[in-house]
């Protein structure tokens, strides 16, 4: 079990009186724009009232990031009536007025975000924990390095030579446990002399977060090469990791370090009230929030052109992964040579050329803001992100696990029943909130297609809520709760998701034709009951703000949370799709005949009016 | 005189006595022993291991088929001089119904000694024990071993059943097929058990159980080791190997040095690590705990053979906190080593653990044809099962009548 992962950067915030906070501005650099945000104090709740975007302007001819920031804000403070911007190109605070906000915050993930090299000793055990500790600062992991990675030292070294990365953190041995190993991880880094990406004249910034009493033979060996910077381990002990000492340095380095060498960062970092954090950390941040003050279990993906990062808290664990080769644009292709094209046209409920499919998947990775101008297109594309969602997912799973190495207690019951550690902790059944973001869930025509990509994809089991990050709020959201918690969650309520419905799917494989589960729905203006026969789908209205009372009573060995064939009561939320019913089997299983499953997927298309004429 | 023949004559005892004897006499008349059996001839029996022969002679005149007869059936004795003791070897029953009655009978006897000759009697049996006069050949005849016992053909079955699915499934595995292994949890921790032992700085513990190499299961437990060493080596991790048997010590000291070598690590490899401690199991036991205690490994592997042994080491390993992987074919220490280890192999999967860890093909094909075999076997079992439940008479010709 993880410690307390909250993050709160060392780098202190500066001083605010939260009661007199009334207007907030939050921006968000990403590679290729830049989303401002306007939140206001609205009859004694905050709400989000406008936003603006310009393309952001970290690369040459304009090389800094600020430019790109007045731009969205400029455009927020038109759209809003108010002046943000003063004469000199600086964000005006206090507000007063049709002038100014309270408080300036932001994220950043231009220029790639952070990007990281990770080294641990065990790949499955410590190097596991550092890479759980940088992703979920918000980091990309470029490359993990381990003493069994079975590459020899001068292999590692080249490997970090090619590199550049932002920073590296290096980890090892429990306290008091092995040194020979870490020091000579150390001794591989020192000389490789790897480079950082910004910034030619300043130090590699490395994070110690490994063995405690190897820390001075590391420093011995880095000596004043790097910018070392010593935290707590963040596997102490085999049994627990330690991650947020680790995560605060990230957050501190790539401010004090990364950002500040990055065009334009230092002006950007001088505006805000809050330390800038890397976007993925911000998204991680919210949805954690979230799910510790409602108790839930919830899964996060953001789709996007180059990468798919999912998110989830199970049982209050928080874990990260971002898929660096699935998206929709940059890496479409991969996705397709991944999943095969077979797999991805199972998703397509009519023939396609598969020739003409493949220039299409080119065409989209060399022209990557192109959209869908034609149905089928869009269809192609929504089958894509099935696939790219299902693997993303899937590598989720794989990383999300207890720790490995821990001592077990057994009974002579386990017997027959012995498991190795290192399980995934994702539990489709105790899933309760699932939220989409990026642009091929976001910006689906009809909402009831992003509901369908998320069912697909991830085969929610049980009850599970379905949700969509509006206008990808959660990033200014997550930064805004370390600064303002109730702000960030009454806009995460409000304005930041838009319900899509719940989805109720039984567990176990369903036989077609045969009674699956028998359901009663109750609540303002419903009263249903009927039966599902496997394979099925039923679509049933309960618009957003309504909710319902559902009694499900699955059928033989079929499962909806209570337990093989229990039945199970809840109540659940509506949306803009509604209540889906899902008698299909899990793990849902697709006819290998392209005809039968074309009828099938037809079937399910024309049941959730997913492509109306 | 003639007085005297007049009482006797005259006298009620006379004639009491009289009617006794005429009884007496008419009883003695109908327990005359039956007809023997006629045309004997004794062959040896053919396709046997040499311990049997055939017996054909005609039936006895009284043996007619008939219900309500003296005749009882044969008696078959064997001895191995012609004047000899003859002792019985089989009995043979009499004819049903009249049409057995009509043929002769074909009898196996079995029971004799491979190349030593044999004299073969036939007696005919009545209802009171009498016997008829024997018959008997002239010669003795003499049992060979033939070059194949016909009798075990159901073994020759299972073979060539059990090899032709060992052979196909290799072939099988071969071509690609692939070849699924049930997940051993044990096995899947080796990793797992090394990786803590390598975090903490800790050395790695292996006991090849207390019996010498010609045990099957130390044969077993020191395979086992060629895949931990190959891991201690991968990990840059350490290794020690205190055993029970001299032998043993030098079976571990050279599979851990290849597998140094084949991890391309052969500097890394301490001959020294790899020692003998003593026969004496409680000696040994208590050299192991005592070490145990005070070096606390993080990760100890048992696998062989063991004894009493199994609870204290193993109690012991749980006590330092250590990471615990057993595998012995020992029943009765299987529950120790359960509910005091992490990990548990149960004899077969520590014997196939060998194919297990190496995923080569033809080990994969050999496993699963062998799975083959035992499936087999068990569904001989249920059926011979099922048949006697529901007819043990069917049974009995189908195993007994046809040599099956």
């Amino acid at each position: 079990m993880s410690h307390n992962q909250s993050s709160h950067s060392h780098i202190t915030h500066k001083a605010l009186d939260l009661d007199k906070i009334n207007v907030i501005l939050a921006t968000d650099c990403g590679s290729t724009t830049t989303k401002a945000i306007l939140i206001e104090k609205i009859d004694g709740h905050y709400r989000q009232t406008h936003r603006g975007e310009a393309p952001t302007t970290v690369e040459k001819p304009v090389a800094d990031v600020t430019v790109g920031v007045t731009n969205a804000v400029t455009e927020v403070g038109e759209l809003a009536g108010r002046k943000f911007v003063d004469d000199n190109g600086e964000i005006i605070r206090p507000a007063n007025g049709n002038v100014g906000c309270d408080i300036y915050i932001s994220t950043s993930s231009a220029g790639g975000g952070l990007q990281m090299l990770v080294a641990g000793v065990v790949k499955e055990m410590s190097a596991a924990s550092a890479t759980r500790a940088a992703l979920g600062a918000g980091a990309i992991v470029m490359e993990t390095l381990s003493s069994n990675d079975k590459r020899k030292p001068y292999e590692q070294i080249q490997r970090i030579r090619e590199l550049r990365p932002d920073m590296i953190l290096l980890a090892g041995g429990t306290d008091g446990g092995t040194k020979k190993h870490v020091v000579g991880l150390a001794e591989i880094i020192a000389p490789a002399k790897p480079l950082p990406r910004f910034g030619s004249e300043y130090r590699m910034p490395v994070i110690y977060a490994g063995n405690k009493e190897a820390a001075e033979l590391v420093q011995d060996v880095f000596k004043d090469e790097v910018e070392l910077k010593i935290v707590e381990n963040v596997r102490p002990v085999m049994e627990s990791e330690y991650l947020s000492p680790a995560r605060d340095s990230i957050h501190d380095l790539f401010l004090e370090h990364v950002m500040a060498h990055a065009p334009g960062y230092d002006k950007l970092i001088s505006w805000a009230d809050a330390p800038i954090m890397p976007t993925p950390g911000a998204v991680g941040d919210i949805l954690k929030m979230i799910a510790d003050r409602d108790q839930i279990n919830a899964v996060g993906v953001d789709i996007g052109g180059a990468t798919t990062d999912v998110f989830s808290v199970f049982d209050g664990v928080f874990n990260r992964t971002v898929s660096a080769n699935l998206g929709m644009s940059y890496s479409i292709s991969n996705v397709c040579t991944e999943a095969t094209m077979a797999k991805v046209l199972r998703w397509v409920h009519f023939d396609m050329d598969e020739r003409e499919l493949r220039n299409r998947v080119k065409n989209k990775m060399i022209r990557p803001t192109t959209i869908p101008q034609t149905r089928e297109a869009l269809v192609f594309e929504q089958a894509v992100s099935r696939e790219a969602l299902r693997l993303a997912y899937q590598q989720h799973k794989e990383f999300a696990t207890t720790l490995k190495g821990v001592q077990q207690q057994r009974t002579v019951g386990d017997v027959f029943s012995q498991q190795t550690g290192g399980n995934t902790i994702v539990n489709n059944m105790t899933l309760n909130l699932l939220v989409a973001s990026g642009g091929v869930l976001s910006h689906a025509p009809n909402m009831n297609q992003t509901s369908m990509m998320l069912i697909d994809a991830f085969e929610p089991e049980g009850f599970t809520t379905l949700a969509k990050d509006s206008i990808f709020m959660m990033p200014h959201l997550g930064v805004l709760a370390s600064v303002h918690p109730q702000a960030a969650l009454e806009v995460f309520e409000k304005d930041c998701l838009i319900y899509l419905g719940t989805c109720v799917a039984v567990k176990g494989l369903t036989k077609l034709g045969e009674v699956a589960m028998r359901y009663t729905v109750r609540g303002k203006g419903l009263d249903l009951n009927g039966s599902m026969n496997g394979g099925e789908l039923k679509l049933i209205p309960l618009w957003e703000g309504e909710t319902a009372t559902v009694l499900v009573e699955p059928t033989g060995r079929l499962d909806v949370g209570a337990g093989p064939g229990r039945p199970l009561e809840k109540e659940v939320r509506g949306g803009t799709t509604g209540l889906i019913f899902d008698a299909r089997s899990r793990p849902l299983l697709l006819p290998d005949d392209r005809l039968q499953g074309q009828k099938m997927i037809k079937q399910w298309v024309e049941t959730m009016e997913l492509y109306p004429n | 005189m003639k007085q005297t023949m007049k009482t006797l004559v005259g006298s009620r005892w006379t004639w009491m006595m009289l009617c006794v004897v005429m009884a007496w006499n008419a009883v003695t008349v109908s327990a005359a022993p039956p007809a023997p059996p006629s045309d004997i001839q004794v062959k040896d029996y053919p396709l046997d291991d040499g311990t049997a022969v055939k017996v054909i002679f005609k039936r006895s005149p009284d043996d007619t088929g008939a219900e309500e007869t003296n005749f009882t059936g044969y008696s078959i004795r064997t001895s191995s001089e012609v004047n000899g003791f003859f002792k019985e070897a089989l009995e043979v029953k009499k004819a049903a119904d009249a049409t057995e009655a009509a043929e002769v009978v074909d009898a196996r006897v079995t029971g004799l000694k491979e190349g030593e000759p044999v004299f073969v009697r036939v007696y005919a049996v009545g209802a009171d024990d009498e016997t008829s006069t024997p018959i008997q050949t002239a010669e003795s005849i003499t049992p060979v071993m033939a070059w194949f016992d016909f009798h075990q053909i159901r073994l020759l079955i299972l073979v060539i059943v059990i090899c032709s699915a060992v052979i196909l499934f290799i072939e099988l595995a071969r071509r690609g097929y692939p070849m699924t292994v049930r997940k051993v949890a044990g096995l899947e921790a080796i990793d797992e058990a090394v990786g803590r032992a390598t975090e903490m700085g800790k050395k790695n513990l292996f006991i090849p159980g207390v019996q010498d190499i010609n045990d099957i299961q130390t044969v077993a437990g020191i395979n086992i080791l060629a895949r931990i060493s190959r891991t201690v080596a991968d990990f840059d991790s350490e290794i020690e190997v205190p055993t029970c048997r001299s032998l043993v010590m030098t079976a571990a000291s050279e599979t851990i040095e290849g597998a140094f070598l084949a991890a391309g690590r052969p500097d890394a490899f301490d001959p020294k690590s790899i020692y003998y401690v003593t026969d004496e199991q409680f000696g040994y036991v208590a050299y192991v705990t005592g070490w145990m205690v005070r070096e606390k490994p993080a990760a100890c592997f048992y696998f062989g053979a063991f004894f009493a042994e199994s609870l204290i080491l193993a109690e012991t390993g749980n006590s330092v906190g250590a990471i615990q992987i057993a595998g012995t074919a020992q029943p009765s220490q299987l529950p120790f080593f359960v509910a005091a280890c992490d990990y548990t192999l149960i004899g077969e999967e520590m014997f196939a653990a060998s194919a297990y860890l190496s995923g080569a093909p033809e080990e994969l094909g050999s496993l699963k044809g062998q799975d083959m075999g035992k499936v087999v076997a068990a569904a001989c079992i249920l059926f011979g099962c099922f048949l006697a439940f529901i007819s043990p008479d069917l049974m009995k010709l189908i195993f007994e009548e046809t040599a099956l």
